[in-house]
């Protein structure tokens, strides 16, 4: 159902309060539902008149300047903007805000007659509010790139936005590796410890591109675990603590733009792995910059090709290893 | 500054590659972007390059603009504005942490504002505004214009964050309820 959950994790979205996390998820429910997207689309329309309150900036001239030299080289197209859109996200992934489980009272609207006085007020604070800051924000000082998952594992604190259909929000570590999955990184050892330190079912394999994904529930209870072998064009999903389907079917999705539609990767197994062969039209770049999702599909997965059931999980990658080295490991 | 139904024309000559189009769009936009990114990023060189990225992404996907859904200028700035949230969302907590000064609402004595060109959706948006509680006004106002995740909210304005969840939230509801769907 449509309902006031999502409504508002629209409208957050687009007024701008999530934190990186939720901003994830309201991305891969805007793949996911059309009628999620149109809600942020309603949005973006109702509270973007704001815009007009706000004092125009002249830029300086070299931003037309890079803008044009770029556009040289770029023509225009739908799939490749989205794509371009979603490629850029994946960098949110690195930090995040605390987030607490949400807790909503809710309070049916009031009146819907607008009035005069009121909106005059608004205006007023409305123009407050608009006005450039007083001193010059030193705030946004931090080098873009500071990594990585660090910020990520202790901050998950579960599922922030009271989704009805949505049983829960996990978080997916992906990690560009070069090394055995027992050297996944300490701080993703750290959640899921023993878990994860087991190595993959798959040790005559030397070093190459490898995606790895945790995907977790809690910060002590990882769901799955993944690893996408880019050169054998693969993806192992490790059930690890994942409750029971009951009758249906996890589905595991792969998501690389909003105007393409969700790619299948197969159901996920009832035994502890499932080996699924990558699409192969997608290529790494897609895979880095891709969302990975699990919706719950009737048994044996969705009818449709298109996910059907509530999406469960969803977790974008980020491309590198933590750049520190690993603390000692507890014995 | 050009119509919205200039602009709309613009955007479908854009669509099919018109590099002249997009020129006028941007002269007829720059300035209104970058004042509101500005407003969330802060810092010049920031709000640059979120310019580019914008601009670059109207270019490719004005062909996904639909004039049925969202007004041109709208649709710009929810680019822009999408941008700049990720942006200050990935760079977290640290800004309010490094910037003890930050933590006071330093922005509260605006300059007074030319009276602006009122859209009938503007004044709709007002009214509704107009119907919350000043504090609860004061929160959405600060959210869209600064770029404020609710955390920060809570520690700008020392409110406590489950308040400001809940404020927001009914607000918003109120506001979907006020202007109609």
């Amino acid at each position: 159902m449509f309902e006031e959950d999502q409504e508002t994790l629209a409208a957050e979205y687009v007024l701008g309060t999530l934190s990186a996390e939720e901003r994830e998820h309201a991305e891969a429910l805007r793949s996911f539902d059309p009628e999620f997207d149109a809600a942020v689309k309603q949005w973006e329309r109702r509270l973007g008149e704001l815009n007009v309150m706000v004092e125009a900036v002249e830029p300086p001239a070299e931003v037309w300047d890079k803008i044009k030299s770029e556009i040289g080289v770029e023509a225009p197209a739908i799939a490749e903007a989205e794509a371009t859109g979603d490629a850029e996200h994946a960098a949110d992934l690195e930090s995040s805000e605390g987030v607490d489980a949400a807790d909503f009272l809710f309070v049916e609207a009031g009146s819907t007659q607008p009035d005069e006085t009121a909106g005059q007020d608004a205006e007023t604070a409305a123009d407050e509010m608009a006005a450039p800051p007083a001193g010059k924000r030193a705030g946004v000082e931090r080098g873009a790139d500071i990594v990585r998952l660090r910020r990520r594992v202790g901050r998950w604190r579960g599922s922030a936005i009271a989704l009805a259909a949505i049983a829960a929000v996990l978080a997916a570590y992906i990690a560009i590796s070069q090394v055995k999955p027992d050297l996944i990184p300490p701080r993703l050892r750290a959640v899921g410890a023993d878990l994860i330190a087991r190595t993959m079912p798959t040790p005559e394999r030397g070093p190459t591109d490898r995606l790895v994904a945790v995907l977790q529930q809690q910060p002590i209870a990882p769901a799955f675990l993944l690893t996408v072998d880019t050169q054998q064009r693969n993806v192992i999903v490790r059930r690890v603590s994942a409750g029971q389907e009951n009758g249906r079917s996890y589905e595991l999705w792969l998501i690389a733009g909003r105007s393409t539609p969700p790619k299948s990767l197969g159901v996920v197994g009832s035994d502890e792995f499932t080996e699924r062969p990558l699409p192969a039209s997608v290529d790494v770049d897609t895979l880095r910059a891709a969302t990975f999702a699990v919706s719950l599909e009737p048994a044996g997965g969705s009818p449709t090709g298109a996910p059907t059931g509530p999406v469960l999980f969803t977790g974008k990658p980020v491309d590198s290893l933590p750049a520190a080295p690993p603390p000692t490991p507890k014995t | 500054m050009l119509t919205q139904a200039e602009l709309v024309g613009l955007l479908a000559e854009i669509a099919k590659g018109d590099a002249a189009a997009f020129e006028r769009l941007y002269g007829a936009t720059r300035a209104k972007l970058y004042g509101v990114l500005l407003r969330i990023l802060g810092r010049p060189e920031l709000a640059d390059e979120v310019m580019q990225e914008a601009y670059l992404k109207v270019w490719k996907s004005a062909a996904s603009f639909d004039p049925a859904v969202a007004s041109p200028i709208t649709w710009m700035v929810a680019i822009a504005r999408n941008r700049a949230i990720d942006i200050v969302r990935k760079r977290g907590e640290a800004s309010i942490e490094d910037e003890p000064e930050a933590l006071s609402v330093a922005a509260d004595t605006p300059p007074p504002l030319a009276r602006r060109e009122m859209t009938e959706e503007l004044k709709r948006l007002l009214a509704c505004l107009g119907k919350l509680d000043p504090e609860k006004q004061r929160i959405v106002l600060l959210a869209y214009y600064s770029g404020w995740s609710r955390e920060q909210l809570a520690r700008k304005l020392d409110i406590p964050v489950n308040t400001i969840k809940t404020w927001l939230r009914r607000s918003l509801l109120e506001i979907r309820g006020c202007m109609g769907s």
